[in-house]
């Protein structure tokens, strides 16, 4: 008999058909971790992509293939045109629970759920990975950006009842806390501890978008499509109707701005002072203003209006705000912790502004600027005000 | 209009407050937990702002409820003053210590079942824990409810009649564009209050009301205890195996230091009371600004 857990399923976000950058950055580290699972552990287990959508699928099937699923499973209806938490957990449920749809590619003779399960953390897949995994009874983790599979030694008080045991196969799961400095890895684990038996699989996380890279895509990869026919309880699962659905544009604006100037907590010797600074250098190059995610937690009182405007999560770079790519950034402040470098690494030209040469920051740009902020931007602005092209740099 | 009543209720979670002069940080750039303070979390004061728009509006009774030791009492009172509370809830037990999100929304699950014997119309969360920063724990108890989950609620309002819920969510589609979505949905859900969200009064009647509910917050919050409920886990009826450590699913099996990255450019360290060098940098922005133009 095969095992009960088999097979590592990537739930897909697209819209009207495109799929999220994150969908193709999980199928990638899906592809590389099951390639080298099956070599280790000798065995043919799949990535299993999970789709849900409305006449889009079958192109976007060929696609996630190439971009390094085994398997596509697609449920194809009008109720899943757009994402609602309810009918998407109850689909998703139904097929990692479905038997029917893994014997179409691998023995089913002992499956009972998959083996390890991933979402997108962001603002679907968040709720989205929650809700499953609570139908589903086992455990997740959020915002993870690494991922190692291993045979673990644990001994724990509860899990195993103080002995030591050996868990095959655990996915490790690593995130990052607030500060950016700490690594958690959480584990998903059964109890073994006789008081308390419990199995819990699949082993879920949700993935920090922008973290991973998906494999380059190769239109000679072949895997299996399967069709699945969602059941609906038309009473209970529809009753969320959407009335209207608006695309908008956020008022900050990252990606039609050349340059970016971000600030982070070493603003905090003058706050209100050293952000009219740094909104005054953003104004004279014609950037866009960035923060990190502490500033977004207002650490500082300052005047409302500085305060609305600036101290926003809309405004944050990093992983838990935008990923951005400027030809200029100018860092401000910021220490350079892990979550926000992911957020602007891909920036042309890096300069950053601290008085503390220790900074990870340093190691992140291409200038650094040794000093206080209150002391540099006045000099640098009247510098960038000599030198100010006579025709001006269009955004 | 229908008589029955909205009866709301909202999860809150007391947080280190990460204010500065409050939040203390150890050298090696973590949090230093034994000198930093505790607050209602600021999500948690949004989704206590959420439950007193339908005080205001609707005249709901609202409860809050928190898990926790006697300390996290101090964020049902903050909440209280925020939204003008009937009841608050406080689950504490030894044997909650410990859980992970799935575990915590056991027991959140039993203590809504302790309000207004379980008929509890619209729960509300914030939208993260400010430590944890799961987002997790709310939508995995609404789905324990059976509650339909509405994530990212920007606006809501409630049709007292039909018992409907209209909400706007707002949906960041990383890699696209952002989405203002209108959905409804009948009565019970659970709201998920978007860090954006913030309630408006726009009739002179709701801003009375506003004034009247405020003077009672004040009122309530200096005699909290008068409100307070302590449940422990015989008193919630949950199964002990599915709360706390034992029903976690996961564990933090270790925490580390994130290891420095390969630095992966190379700076140039620049004087930044040096004029002259001031100047080269300002040229060379100049340079790199310009360059786009030419692509």
């Amino acid at each position: 008999m095969t095992s009960k857990y088999q097979h590592l399923y990537v739930v897909i976000e697209h819209e009207e058909g495109k799929p999220l950058p994150v969908s193709l950055e999980m199928l990638g580290e899906a592809r590389r971790l099951m390639d080298r699972f099956n070599k280790k552990y000798s065995s043919s287990e799949k990535v299993v992509a999970v789709l849900l959508g409305d006449g889009v699928c079958s192109k976007l099937c060929e696609e996630l293939i190439f971009f390094g699923a085994d398997v596509v499973i697609y449920a194809d209806s009008p109720q899943l045109r757009y994402r609602r938490n309810l009918v998407d957990t109850k689909v998703i449920s139904q097929i990692a629970r479905s038997r029917d749809l893994v014997a179409k590619f691998s023995d089913t003779s002992g499956f009972v759920k998959p083996r390890y399960m991933f979402f997108g953390a962001d603002s679907i897949g968040r709720h989205l990975s929650s809700t499953v995994l609570a139908e589903l009874e086992s455990g997740l983790a959020s915002d993870i950006n690494k991922l190692v599979i291993e045979d673990l030694e644990i001994k724990h008080e509860h899990k195993t009842k103080g002995q030591t045991m050996k868990y095959e196969k655990t996915l490790e799961m690593y995130r990052p806390d607030f500060s950016g400095f700490l690594w958690t890895t959480i584990l998903c684990l059964d109890n073994r501890n006789p008081a308390i038996e419990r199995e819990y699989h699949p082993q879920a996380c949700s993935i920090i978008p922008g973290v991973f890279v998906p494999i380059e895509r190769d239109a000679s990869r072949h895997g299996m499509i399967l069709d699945y026919v969602p059941k609906f309880d038309e009473e209970r699962d529809l009753q969320v109707k959407i009335l209207d659905r608006k695309i908008v544009r956020s008022a900050v604006d990252f990606d039609s701005h050349k340059a970016i100037v971000s600030f982070g907590k070493g603003i905090k010797d003058l706050p209100e002072q050293n952000i009219k600074l740094v909104a005054e250098l953003a104004k004279e190059i014609q950037a866009e203003v960035g923060v990190s995610l502490p500033i977004s937690k207002k650490p500082f009182s300052i005047s409302q209006g500085i305060d609305s405007t600036y101290m926003i999560p809309d405004r944050v770079i990093g992983t838990s705000g935008r990923k951005v790519a400027p030809l200029l950034y100018i860092a401000v402040g910021i220490s350079g912790a892990m979550q926000h470098i992911a957020g602007m690494k891909e920036s042309g030209f890096v300069v950053a502004i601290n008085p503390d040469e220790n900074s990870p920051i340093k190691d992140e740009c291409d200038m650094f600027i040794r000093g206080r902020i209150e002391d540099v931007i006045p000099l640098l602005l009247e510098e960038l005000r000599k030198q100010r092209p006579t025709i001006e740099v269009k955004k | 209009m229908t008589t029955k009543t909205l009866n709301v209720a909202v999860f809150v979670k007391l947080e280190p407050d990460f204010s500065e002069g409050n939040v203390s940080y150890n050298a090696d750039g973590t949090l230093n937990r034994a000198e930093t303070k505790s607050i209602l979390g600021p999500h948690s004061a949004i989704a206590s702002n959420a439950a007193f728009y339908a005080k205001v509006k609707y005249g709901a009774r609202v409860a809050v409820g928190t898990m926790g030791p006697s300390i996290a009492e101090s964020a049902l009172q903050q909440a209280q003053l925020l939204c003008d509370a009937d009841e608050l809830h406080l689950y504490s037990d030894r044997i909650f210590a410990g859980a992970d999100t799935l575990a915590t929304a056991e027991v959140l699950k039993a203590g809504i079942h302790k309000v207004e014997g379980g008929n509890v119309d619209i729960v509300f969360s914030g939208h993260r824990a400010s430590d944890g920063e799961t987002g997790q724990t709310g939508p995995q108890t609404a789905w324990k409810l059976g509650y339909t989950f509405l994530g990212n609620v920007i606006d809501y309002d409630v049709d007292l009649q039909s018992r409907l819920v209209r909400a706007k969510r707002l949906i960041l589609l990383q890699g696209f564009y952002d989405v203002i979505e209108e959905i409804e949905a009948p009565l019970p859900v659970f709201i998920s209050a978007d860090p954006s969200y913030k309630a408006f009064f726009n009739t002179v009647s709701q801003r009375l009301a506003l004034g009247k509910y405020q003077k009672e917050a004040k009122a309530r919050a200096e005699n909290y205890k008068q409100y307070l409920k302590v449940l422990n886990a015989q008193q919630l009826d949950v199964n002990p195996k599915l709360v706390g450590l034992p029903g976690s699913p996961t564990i933090v099996y270790k925490v580390e230091r994130i290891p420095k990255a390969k630095a992966s450019r190379k700076a140039e360290v620049v004087d930044g009371t040096n004029r002259e060098q001031l100047a080269k940098v300002a040229a060379r922005m100049y340079e790199v600004l310009e360059g786009m133009v030419i692509k």
